[in-house]
């Protein structure tokens, strides 16, 4: 019998974790077993209301539970929002192309990223932490709107001590509660140190702020087939046949949705 | 070549209405059908004539289709009966490759278009007849099958001359006599006629041809054409919906029932928020950029991805636009000067 690519596998929730004002992070058990890789994404399912695209944000070597990061912004994240400790869901996947860890090894790493896409690079930062040994060198650029909004701000700020991690943060605005930058992400940018010749650039976020992020790395002369971009079209299948997703000659959901710049800098509107 | 009389073929596909679901066009005043029934009717069946209305994918990929139920992980569409298709033309056929390229890759094919492709016979036929928005030659297409039937049947005096294009073809006709020096002749003939037809239309139209089209939508990307062409668009999607090449389709879940259900169905890149994102982010906010994504994707996209246009020439997206969008007209606008 052909595998059917349209059916979800029963998913638990475990639990429900407030992370912002708009923004949860769903814990959850699959009752058959769906590893991904960093950067691959899911689609994630409330039975009979609908389904969406999201990118896990736990340590991929977690077999048994994954943990999805999700912002409120529509019906199905509404209906996502209202779940609870018990309830079932569906999930399918991974599906697409995640970070090529391997072309990773012996380079400068500067991982920058922004809003809602801190989940996506909490997974591929666990991974990088994994095989720290094996990087030159290991940078964060994490911002925010504001620092109500700081995604996972207690585990990051933590991250501020780890002596294998040059890390700098910070806010477009800021209040009483933060101590560190404030300006856009690719004000911090600036002082990473890395050496282009051997660097390696990862960005996810809102799209303007991927879009200023790959225009300041190519500034400091990490070369377009070295930064890595984690796109958002409207994946809805997940293997490139329903045609919503479509960036050029590719499928963002078969093809990506980690592009490298070079590989999609000549497609018309890709920060659109 | 072999020929089929009148009688050999109404008795062949007699016998394929039994293990098939059978679907021969059927027409009134130049416009066809297809007819779907467990039993062929020699005297309705429209086996020459010209492409029908509706496209060919309507009964390989289904307009709504449920593709998943619960959780169970059973194609719901497993037992979907095999398809004999009589009467099929070269348009169609076409129309079959970017389909298949679509559908039935190996790690996520859709599990009913492979088996009804796996399991159905197609009969196609000769066009004996062309529209006059008929326009296959100017896309490398011939008005007969040349690859993609099982058998074509080319109607001459008296029956038709058959041609196997598979196994399963030679084995439906082995034991039928060869086609005689007179009845190939006719068949040739006949072509001819309708080839003659389709390229003094191309001609009288200034119809471009396949080889003026390569990257001709990247050239004019930025032209003022799309605004034009689109603003008599009222994004009905007919285009997409009568396409025999167009594939998009849209995944949505409802109670059915006590469970849940996924459904498929054919969705349209005319329409407002095919590519918008969660949030409210549309990539083709304006109707002329989805027209002109039309375009690109079968112009530039799926001749770069699979080799070859995603367009058969059949016209059909030209007939059925109320907006009166003629793709012909706008391929000449694409390899214009300025």
């Amino acid at each position: 019998m052909d595998k059917n690519p349209y059916r979800s596998v029963k998913t638990e929730v475990l639990e429900v974790i407030t992370e912002t004002p708009s923004i949860k992070t769903f814990r959850l058990r699959p009752t058959e077993p769906l590893t991904f890789a960093p950067g691959q994404f899911m689609e994630m399912s409330i039975p009979g209301v609908g389904e969406a695209p999201f990118t896990p944000s736990s340590f991929c070597g977690d077999t048994e539970k994954m943990d999805i990061t999700i912002v409120k912004v529509g019906k199905v994240t509404e209906a996502i929002h209202d779940l609870a400790a018990g309830d079932i869901i569906g999930l399918r996947g991974p599906y697409g192309h995640g970070y090529p860890l391997e072309h990773f090894k012996g380079r400068e790493v500067l991982v920058v990223g922004g809003g809602v896409g801190l989940a996506p690079l909490r997974t591929l930062m666990y991974s990088l932490f994994e095989m720290r040994k094996d990087l030159a060198k290991l940078v964060y650029r994490a911002g925010c709107r504001q620092p109500c909004e700081f995604l996972y701000r207690d585990e990051i700020t933590g991250w501020l001590s780890r002596p294998d991690l040059d890390i700098k943060l910070t806010a477009d605005q800021c209040d009483e509660t933060w101590t560190c930058a404030t300006g856009l992400v690719t004000s911090i940018m600036e002082d990473s140190c890395v050496d282009p010749s051997n660097a390696l650039g990862v960005s996810c976020g809102p799209p303007i702020m991927m879009k200023f992020v790959t225009f300041k790395m190519l500034e400091m002369g990490i070369p377009a087939e070295r930064i890595y971009l984690s796109m958002e079209k409207n994946m809805s299948c997940g293997f490139g046949k329903c045609g919503h997703c479509r960036l050029g000659t590719f499928y963002c959901c078969k093809d990506g949705p980690v592009f490298t710049y070079d590989q999609i800098k000549e497609f018309p509107g890709i920060w659109d | 070549m072999k020929f089929l009389d009148r009688v050999h073929y109404e008795s062949l596909l007699q016998t394929l209405g039994g293990t098939h679901k059978l679907l021969f066009p059927v027409g009134s005043k130049g416009k066809f059908h297809f007819k779907s029934t467990d039993q062929f009717n020699a005297d309705q069946a429209e086996i020459g004539g010209y492409r029908a209305v509706e496209p060919m994918k309507a009964f390989f990929f289904l307009a709504r289709e449920k593709v998943a139920e619960a959780f169970r992980p059973e194609s719901p569409g497993g037992g979907a009966k095999p398809l004999c298709v009589v009467g099929a033309k070269a348009c169609d056929l076409k129309g079959f490759s970017i389909l298949d390229h679509v559908f039935l890759d190996p790690e996520y094919g859709d599990p009913t278009y492979r088996k009804l492709r796996a399991e159905s016979i197609i009969i196609s036929s000769d066009c004996t007849d062309a529209l006059d928005t008929c326009f296959c030659m100017s896309l490398q297409g011939m008005p007969y099958p040349t690859s993609g039937h099982d058998i074509n049947l080319s109607p001459v005096e008296g029956g038709f001359v058959a041609e196997a294009g598979s196994e399963k073809g030679e084995a439906l006709l082995s034991g039928f006599p060869d086609a005689l020096p007179d009845q190939l002749g006719l068949m040739e003939a006949q072509r001819a006629r309708v080839m003659d037809k389709l390229l003094r239309t191309a001609s009288e139209n200034g119809t471009p041809g396949a080889a003026d089209l390569a990257g001709a939508v990247g050239r004019k990307y930025e032209s003022g054409l799309w605004k034009e062409e689109a603003s008599t668009c009222v994004e009905c999607g007919a285009c997409n919906t009568i396409c025999p090449t167009c594939h998009c389709f849209l995944l949505y879940d409802q109670k059915d029932g006590d469970h849940h259900g996924r459904f498929r169905v054919w969705d349209s890149c005319l329409i407002n928020d095919f590519a918008r994102v969660a949030g409210g982010e549309n990539p083709r906010e304006h109707l002329w950029m989805r027209l002109r994504n039309r375009f690109d994707k079968k112009f530039d996209f799926f001749p770069k991805v699979a080799g070859e246009f995603a367009c058969t020439g059949c016209g059909r997206c030209s007939s059925a636009c109320p907006g009166k969008i003629d793709i012909r007209r706008v391929l000449r606008r694409l390899v214009e000067n300025g």
